[in-house]
């Protein structure tokens, strides 16, 4: 297919615009999660100077930004990312990836799960056990819902990622005027110690984490453009949304209340409007899981789907109930998520999940723009976008990402003067089993694959009738007749076909 | 390459197979789209309906306003409506394309999964 083809507009029925393809973008990175990954940065960056940490780290999504319009518009498919991190690193490194990097998901969904049963048990004054009963019964109703197909309306979706983003930004603002708080320590980056400006930047870039998830969309969208607009707007709304969460928090909420906190944003309602603020910020952290459970379950789930059909992961994943949903890949999904939110509640090791999702987005990020790097020398084709400067841009992605990477991955979540390997023993330990699992565990499935397909018998498609066509070569006075070669007259067989 | 001929005779044992299927027309019951297919390998286009699950209609050239465009090269289509290859296989490198939903890519895989469940 040419490059024009891939670029061209689609005209479907149903399409996705500008608006909607914003939204699901800033939905999928504004979770729960987020309102802790600000009491990360404050950790590391003192008071307003977080905001001045979540700017550099915005400007650096706007590389990240470039970097992902250009790969997706050469390979505008919720595949994508398997597809440029195959051809730019090799299938199997794609494969291992692929699966670390979706255990975001997992993560996110687990840390939404556990945030929003804290926030709902705090707010109603319940002991703290019966968090674990909220987890369940928020993954419950998640799980039925997935089970039963029913899915958010785009409008729907739409909806709650502004009305989330616009009630933040409001009671936010109320906050920053709210008489008797102060701001300190408004440019003082290195306030912590000498590396607590990389790592609160490191840690400010979690706050985007997932926007570029958008991508997996691509093929409904109105036109390759609607995507790269997205991934640009998107992150301008969180920065903007993320820089009046900080500095109503820096400003009316003392740091010894939050850091130890699963709740810093029912913390700062209740300091900018009591009661009527903490209900607020409730509200919309209730209304985050609405985006998280309907986008995270059916991005994660028919990514397991799909890697089970492509028999990279065991069959039962594919299975289907009679919604044609994969009811395994969901129902584990929700199991997983369940137990790691239980574990988190009770090791109260929540910021070691924002650290762990920091680490994995920066080492996404830093894998991304190297993909660029590789691909501007092996793809030639025209794409739909293309980034200025991207070969040395994409070499400083590859630098700073990396740098980010370390930052975070050794960051003490509970204290910013130590350095902890905590993080980087998770995301060496998820690698490792993705890795192994690929080198060792897909070979097998992908044999007993092959089995079950030549056990089920030769191919249906029946044989091309040999053709009449000939070669015909002509001497000065006869004619010679030369069949073609039995091979040019049957149809292909790919690897993977029978 | 696969001509017109190919393809039809394809098509014509897709349909029969899928609409044969109770537990896909079941599975599928909620599902009416209309599916535009283009060979990457030739000017050969066709339109398959698929009303409530079962196919009820397919035909040369593009016809109407689609809910997904699937384009792969006309040996791919022949071999996919056979039930000759994986189309998660093909699709995840790249050598089947698909616009439209990722619900509605799914559910069009689901389609192969369950009438070929070997694959």
């Amino acid at each position: 297919m040419s490059a024009s083809d891939r670029g061209a507009v689609a005209h479907l029925r149903r399409t996705v615009g500008t608006a909607t393809a914003t939204a699901t973008s800033a939905g999928l990175a504004f979770a729960a999660i987020d309102y802790l990954g600000v009491v990360s940065i404050l950790a590391y960056a003192p008071g307003a100077t977080a905001s001045f940490a979540i700017f550099v780290g915005g400007l650096l999504v706007l590389l990240v930004s470039g970097v992902f319009s250009e790969l997706n518009g050469l390979y505008p498919s919720a595949a994508g990312i398997r597809l440029y991190l195959g051809r730019a690193v090799g299938h199997r490194t794609a494969m291992s990836v692929t699966f670390t990097y979706m255990t975001t998901v997992v993560l996110v969904i687990a840390a939404d799960a556990f945030l929003i049963g804290a926030a709902v048990r705090y707010v109603l004054h319940e002991p703290a056990a019966l968090a674990y009963v909220w987890i369940a019964v928020l993954l419950g109703i998640a799980l039925a819902a997935n089970l039963l197909g029913v899915r958010l309306a785009g409008w729907v979706q739409t909806s709650v990622t502004y009305t989330v983003l616009l009630g933040t930004s409001v009671l936010s603002i109320i906050a920053i005027f709210h008489v008797g708080g102060a701001f300190s320590h408004p440019f003082d980056l290195f306030g912590k110690g000498s590396f607590s400006g990389i790592q609160a930047v490191a840690f400010a870039l979690f706050l985007f984490a997932a926007f570029e998830w958008v991508t997996t969309t691509a093929e409904e969208a109105r036109q390759p453009r609607v995507i790269t607009r997205a991934l640009f707007i998107a992150p301008f709304l969180i920065w903007i949304v993320a820089t009046l969460f900080v500095l109503g928090l820096s400003h009316l909420v003392a740091f010894p209340h939050l850091h130890g906190s699963a709740y810093p944003q029912l913390l700062l309602g209740h300091a900018a409007l009591g009661t009527v603020g903490e209900m607020w910020m409730l509200a919309l952290t209730v209304l985050t899981a609405l985006n998280t459970f309907n986008g995270g379950f059916l991005v994660a789930s028919r990514f397991i789907y799909a890697a089970a059909r492509e028999n990279t992961l065991p069959r039962a994943f594919a299975k289907l109930n009679l919604r044609a949903v994969p009811w395994v890949a969901v129902t584990s999904l929700a199991v997983v998520s369940a137990i790691v939110a239980a574990v988190v509640f009770a090791t109260g090791q929540w910021l070691l999940l924002v650290a762990v999702g920091a680490t994995i987005e920066a080492g996404i990020y830093a894998i991304g723009s190297l993909c660029l790097l590789i691909l501007r020398r092996r793809e030639t084709r025209e794409r739909p976008f293309r980034l200025v400067a991207g070969r040395p841009l994409a070499v400083v992605g590859v630098v700073v990402f990396t740098i980010l990477f370390l930052a975070t991955g050794f960051a003490d979540p509970k204290n910013s003067k130590h350095f902890s390997i905590a993080p980087f023993t998770v995301i060496i330990i998820l690698a490792t089993i993705s890795v192994l699992y690929v080198r060792l565990g897909v070979p097998r499935i992908q044999a007993a694959a092959a089995a079950r397909a030549a056990a089920a018998g030769p191919k249906r498609r029946p044989a091309r009738p040999a053709r009449s066509e000939t070669l015909i070569a002509e001497s000065s006075s006869d004619i010679d007749v030369v069949p073609l070669s039995s091979h040019e007259a049957g149809p292909s067989v790919s690897d993977g076909d029978r | 390459m696969a001509d017109w001929d190919e393809l039809s005779d394809a098509l014509e044992e897709y349909t029969s197979t899928c609409n044969a299927n109770e537990r896909l027309r079941k599975m599928q019951r909620d599902w009416t789209r209309r599916l535009h297919f283009a060979c990457s390998d030739s000017t050969d286009t066709f339109t398959m309906v698929v009303e409530r699950g079962e196919i009820t209609s397919t035909q040369r050239g593009h016809d109407g306003l689609p809910d997904i465009i699937v384009t792969t090269t006309s040996e791919t289509f022949c071999d996919m409506f056979w039930g000759d290859l994986n189309p998660v296989q093909k699709y995840l490198r790249g050598e089947i394309t698909v616009k439209g939903s990722q619900e509605d890519v799914m559910r069009l895989d689901a389609i192969s999964y369950v009438i070929w469940p070997e694959f």
